[in-house]
């Protein structure tokens, strides 16, 4: 039942001691670097959890700031590895990692799959990207220390993931949400039948933050179980927090982390169980510790106990980041109210983008949704209804009456990573 | 059972032509066809000699595309007799979902073609009512 017994059921009050212990360690270790040794210069150690609150944040923006090595606290010769954001606008965020930080990663994400049910008997296909990117390497080594049959396919290629899964029986697997979706057009096309020609029974989903709806819709499609990954590239990659087989929220490893919600706004500490942004300090990095670091994640902390009998708390589903917040005639939306109700709505197909222009100073939200195989009924009234339909509950979602658009199957644009679904067209240089 | 393929079409120039081409260069007989258009998107019925085939390379060429049953009877060329089909129709209850018609070769019948939905025995009904139903076959070669 448990990957490591001792530490996942681990008494409460012991547990805030080792948190204790571990954030003093990990303050030490912080102040070798450049960054924390002005930050932290009247800090040596707290002598409470109470008086984490009274330590500085650290941001993306600080990251960047630090480029390249302004945030490494040991000697070069004990680092093995650096993963890094793409970049493309400004210094990427590099996070370095020694040879411990990546066996703990890589033990982590083993308690993950563990949890969520994997065993070493098990098939692993892995179809995240590897390199840079923390999300196929960080499951890589943690499905190898588990001990399942790994097979590091990468991203892409539909057919052949397909092929994979049908020749060597692949029981779990590792997938972005919006790509499970898509992966099963072509799951169609071959005429596979998931029960009979397929053995799948877990998957694992992250990296993109994505709803209830989505969860049970990739469920059905494939008739497996599918478990809601959460972490960033900032601590280490995926396995920061894992759903058990209660699928009621991720735990999150507090012997690994120790996690806060603050008011994202006024920036004070919320009690467990309000909506806030997800603050985390590192407890075992040693190349690279992270001080009440902003995820830019909205979530809540679930204290109550779980089913399951771990003791380390939950964080609920990430409705959003920070980041993805749009705002359209002055109304914040997340991405993710629109996926719930796209999601929520059988015919409304899966792949979607979304369109913000301005029109005669205003903002328009425009939605558009390709028509395929499976949603489409074959009468014009049908697809009225179904236009109507989307516009109503969006509006009841949003707050903000959308244009549906229908569009041809395979029109819109997929890409092999992260799906990129917000488009932004207004003109900001106004 | 007879059936034409329904198709979805985003209005934007050349799709009609795209889907034609792809009927013509597989040597398919469209034989009569209807649209219905809301704007932006569409729903194109085709008629066809080969709608088993025609389903499959419409599908292969990444067209949204369904087969929809249809029920087609013949009527007189002549003033009215429309009329006394859809007269006969709804003294039976029987509700068309989308309907059109062509001449045939001899010039003084139509077909008319029909997508019933609330009625599955639709054409047994209008044989018993007197109607000249027609066939698969006839429908697809006539
Ligand atoms: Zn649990």
């Amino acid at each position: 039942m448990f990957w490591q017994k001792d530490i996942e059921l681990m008494d409460k009050e012991q547990l805030r001691n080792t948190q204790l212990d571990c954030i003093n360690k990990e303050i030490k270790i912080a102040k070798r670097s450049e960054f924390y040794k002005k930050k932290l210069s009247n800090i040596d150690k707290i002598s409470s959890l109470d008086d984490v609150k009274n330590l500085p944040f650290t941001t993306k923006e600080d990251l960047r700031n630090s480029f390249p090595y302004g945030f490494l606290a040991t000697d070069l010769q004990n680092v093995i590895r650096l993963h890094s954001s793409s970049g493309t606008t400004g210094n990427p965020t590099v996070v370095f990692h020694t040879a411990f930080d990546i066996s703990n990663w890589a033990n982590l994400s083993a308690r993950c799959m563990y949890t969520a049910g994997a065993r070493n008997n098990d098939i692993f296909q892995n179809t995240m990207g590897y390199g840079l990117f923390t999300g196929g390497i960080g499951f890589h080594y943690g499905a190898e220390r588990l001990g399942m049959l790994t097979i590091p396919v990468g991203p892409g290629n539909s057919k052949r993931q397909i092929w994979f899964m049908q020749n060597f029986k692949t029981s779990v697997i590792h997938i972005l949400p919006s790509y499970a979706l898509r992966l099963f057009q072509t799951v169609e096309e071959m005429h596979v039948d998931v029960k009979r020609d397929l053995n799948l029974r877990i998957a694992f989903i992250g990296a993109e933050p994505h709803s209830e709806e989505m969860r049970k819709k990739i469920e059905e499609l494939y008739n497996i179980k599918a478990f809601n990954s959460y972490g960033l590239s900032e601590i280490s990659g995926p396995g920061v927090a894992f759903e058990c087989e209660c699928q009621s929220g991720l735990h999150i490893w507090e012997d690994y982390v120790y996690p806060e919600i603050i008011d994202k706004d006024t920036l004070e500490v919320l009690p467990d169980g309000c909506e806030g942004e997800l603050v985390l300090t590192t407890l075992q990095r040693e190349a690279m510790p992270l001080i009440r670091y902003r995820t830019r994640d909205l979530t809540k902390i679930i204290s109550e106990p779980c089913a399951c009998g771990r003791t380390h708390r939950r964080i609920a589903r990430i409705t959003a980041r920070t980041d993805d917040m749009m705002i359209i005639n002055g109304v914040n939306i997340f991405p993710i109210q629109i996926e719930k109700t796209i999601m929520s709505i059988p015919e409304a197909g899966r792949n979607y983008i979304i369109e913000i222009f301005e029109n005669n100073f205003m903002d328009k939200l425009c939605i558009k949704l390709e028509i395929d195989n499976e949603n489409f009924g074959g009468t014009l009234r049908d697809l009225e209804k179904l236009q109507n339909r989307l516009e109503c509950e969006l509006k009841q979602e949003i707050g903000v009456t959308p244009v549906i658009k229908f569009v041809d199957a395979g029109s819109l644009p997929v890409s092999d990573g992260k799906a990129k679904r917000v488009f932004d067209l207004r003109n900001k240089n106004k | 059972m007879a059936y034409h393929l329904s198709v979805f079409l985003e209005n934007n120039p050349g799709k009609l032509e795209r889907i034609t081409k792809i009927l013509s260069d597989n040597s398919i007989n469209l034989r009569a066809m209807s649209l219905a258009s809301s704007g932006e998107f569409g729903v194109m019925k085709l008629l066809v000699d080969n709608p088993e085939k025609a389903f499959e390379v419409l599908k292969q060429n990444k067209l949204t595309v369904i087969k929809r049953q249809i029920t087609a009877v013949v009527v007189d060329n002549v003033p009215g007799s429309f009329n006394r089909l859809l007269n006969k129709l709804s003294q039976n209850n029987i509700n068309i979902e989308d309907c059109y018609g062509f001449l045939l070769s001899d010039g003084k019948t139509a077909a008319i073609i029909m997508e019933i939905d609330n009625t599955p025995n639709a054409s047994q009904l209008l044989s018993d009512i007197g109607f000249d139903v027609l066939t698969a076959e006839k429908i697809y070669k006539y």
